[in-house]
């Protein structure tokens, strides 16, 4: 599953967007895994289905840097260390790369819900 | 004693029976008109159709797409198998599932000059399935994870299907033709595709060949009206023209032997030079049925020289055929079978058949039948859904007309013991293509068998 989010909550309000924005860069500069070289997409739970299929979808090249990255990361944490400043991820950088994917598994899984669970209507 | 009432029976029987042949003549000419497709072209798009009033219908988009025209190795049957994929507007399952609600069949199946894909359905879905099919060669999305979670899956799965009979056809067409025509109809696991066969390469080659001009829309059962409006709002979204090619080169005849070790059956194919589409060669057809193969009738060997060669011969099955493709075409006997020994049997048969027919020695009752035999064979051919269909579009795409079945059966007619001489000798003092498949040991080579190659 993809992290919790209320942006569809704040989209539709232009003013909450503008409330929220510089709240929100605080709290992703905050949280930390810019500064140990992380993505936001590479915090999501791996341990289920529909991610486990997305990171398949993914291309070789991006699954071998988020890899590099996570490895990184967890040699950080074990030296107790963060990455020198210029080296932390910059907030132009920190794109979504998996959350579409995993967007579009969802909506595959809905779909087939939706459509197993079909009622035709006879016209006659 | 015979008497008088049995006697005026006897006449009446005669008299109804003529009649009646009157009756089913009538019927048969009218049953040839009918079974026509009738060319037009609607919106820069090549359309036939014929209808016979049926509750149901077949619509065949048939694109210029075969085996003969793809530019990399591999990229037909990628084509094939990414049919009915998503798309941009739907998924493949919104697809899948909105067909099966409306109780109809999606296929996509291809020749070595032809990519077929084809709905059947009820009469009255025709616009549903004009706007599936335009949507499905335009709009498909070729996406990677299709390509690596269903569509390769899919093409390992049948390539492990193919048969010692299939890849000695194959090999006797690369003999025959080299590139273009002799492109494997499906490539065998040993055949080094994936360097080649992916999902922007099959993307790149839908966008050439799935133009205006490389397409044909075949319905049969259709109104030509319904269809000429649906086709031309519906497949206004199909490029003109792209700057993507296919490959294409024309066709030469050259010949020659090849020979595959393999295990599992054996096969051995001996091609001729046969006749093209165009081609108005009746003799090659009665040919075709006069060798024959697969018996008419049952518990019985039949007239054709093919199954009385192996009728002593158990499990080894022989026949005859032309592949007729747009500017060649190629007459082949396949023999195949498990036992070694019993294909090189009825190879060595079949040569001396086909020489026998060169001849002269073939009584003119067998001409008499063969030429039945190829009549019933022709109008099957144009009444079947399936292969009239492909045949009428396989002639669209490739510029000529679809066959006039009347036109043809003359023709047919026409052939008698002498023609048929003329047309095995010349097949003879031509190359021929033989490719032998399986336990090489005891396969005979072309020069055995007397062919010249």
């Amino acid at each position: 599953m993809s992290a919790p989010s209320l942006i569809k909550f704040a989209a539709k309000r232009p003013w909450l967007i503008k409330l929220l924005t510089p709240v929100a860069n605080w709290y992703a500069n905050a949280a930390g895994y810019r500064q140990m070289g992380l993505l936001a997409d590479d915090l999501i739970s791996e341990e289920n289905e529909t991610v486990l299929k997305a990171l398949s979808r993914l291309p070789p090249d991006v699954t071998y840097d988020r890899i590099y990255r996570i490895r990184r990361a967890t040699q950080l944490s074990l030296q107790h260390k963060i990455l020198p400043k210029s080296e932390w991820v910059k907030p132009e950088e920190d794109v979504p790369y998996l959350a579409p994917l995993i967007a579009q598994i969802e909506a595959e899984e809905a779909e087939k819900a939706a459509l197993d669970t079909l009622a035709p209507i006879r016209k006659h | 004693m015979i008497s008088r009432s049995a006697l005026s029976r006897g006449s009446q029987l005669a008299l109804r029976s003529r009649s009646a042949a009157k009756v089913a003549q009538r019927g048969f000419a009218a049953a040839s008109e009918k079974a026509s497709y009738n060319p037009t072209t609607v919106a820069g798009v090549k359309v036939a159709s014929r209808d016979d009033h049926g509750p149901t219908t077949r619509l065949a988009v048939i694109a210029k797409a075969g085996t003969r025209y793809e530019p990399l190795p591999g990229l037909t049957v990628g084509l094939e198998e990414f049919a009915f994929k998503n798309t941009e507007k739907r998924s493949a399952l919104r697809i899948t599932r909105e067909s099966e609600l409306l109780g109809a069949q999606l296929s996509a199946y291809h020749t070595r000059e032809a990519l077929i894909l084809q709905a059947n359905f009820l009469r009255e879905d025709l616009p549903y399935f004009a706007e599936l099919l335009a949507e499905v060669i335009s709009k498909t999305q070729y996406t990677t994870h299709e390509f690596l979670e269903e569509v390769e899956d899919v093409i390992h799965l049948k390539q492990s299907k193919v048969d010692n009979a299939a890849v000695a056809l194959d090999a006797a067409h690369s003999v025959a033709f080299h590139k273009g025509l002799g492109a494997p109809l499906y490539p065998t696991p040993e055949t080094p595709v994936s360097s080649y066969l992916n999902e922007g390469n099959v993307g790149a080659f839908a966008y050439a060949a799935y133009t205006k001009s490389n397409i044909a829309v075949v319905a049969d059962g259709a109104s030509e009206a319904g269809l000429s409006k649906w086709v031309e709002s519906f497949f206004k979204a199909v490029p003109t023209e792209s700057q993507e090619s296919i490959f294409s080169n024309t066709s030469k005849y050259h010949g020659g032997e090849t020979r595959i070790s393999r295990n599992g059956s054996n096969a051995v194919v001996i091609g001729f030079n046969g006749a093209s589409l165009g081609e108005n060669k009746p003799e090659i057809a009665v040919l075709a049925g006069l060798l024959g193969g697969e018996s008419g009738i049952k518990w019985s060997p039949g007239f054709s020289l093919l199954s009385k060669a192996t009728s002593g011969v158990p499990g080894v099955h022989a026949h005859a055929a032309n592949f007729a493709y747009s500017d060649a075409g190629l007459f082949t006997i396949q023999i195949s079978g498990g036992s070694a020994l019993g294909v090189r049997k009825v190879a060595e048969e079949a040569v001396k058949a086909i020489k026998s027919v060169a001849d002269g020695s073939i009584p003119q009752e067998d001409v008499v039948k063969a030429v039945a035999k190829a009549r019933f064979n022709l109008l099957a051919l144009s009444e079947t859904s399936g292969a009239g269909l492909v045949h009428a579009g396989a002639n669209l795409i490739s510029g000529g007309q679809p066959l006039v079945v009347s036109d043809r059966l003359k023709a047919l007619e026409s052939v008698n013991g002498d023609k048929l001489k003329a047309a095995a000798k010349t097949l003879l003092e031509g190359k021929a293509s033989v490719a032998s498949v399986g336990d090489l040991f005891v396969l005979p080579y072309a020069e055995d068998l007397g062919l010249k190659v």
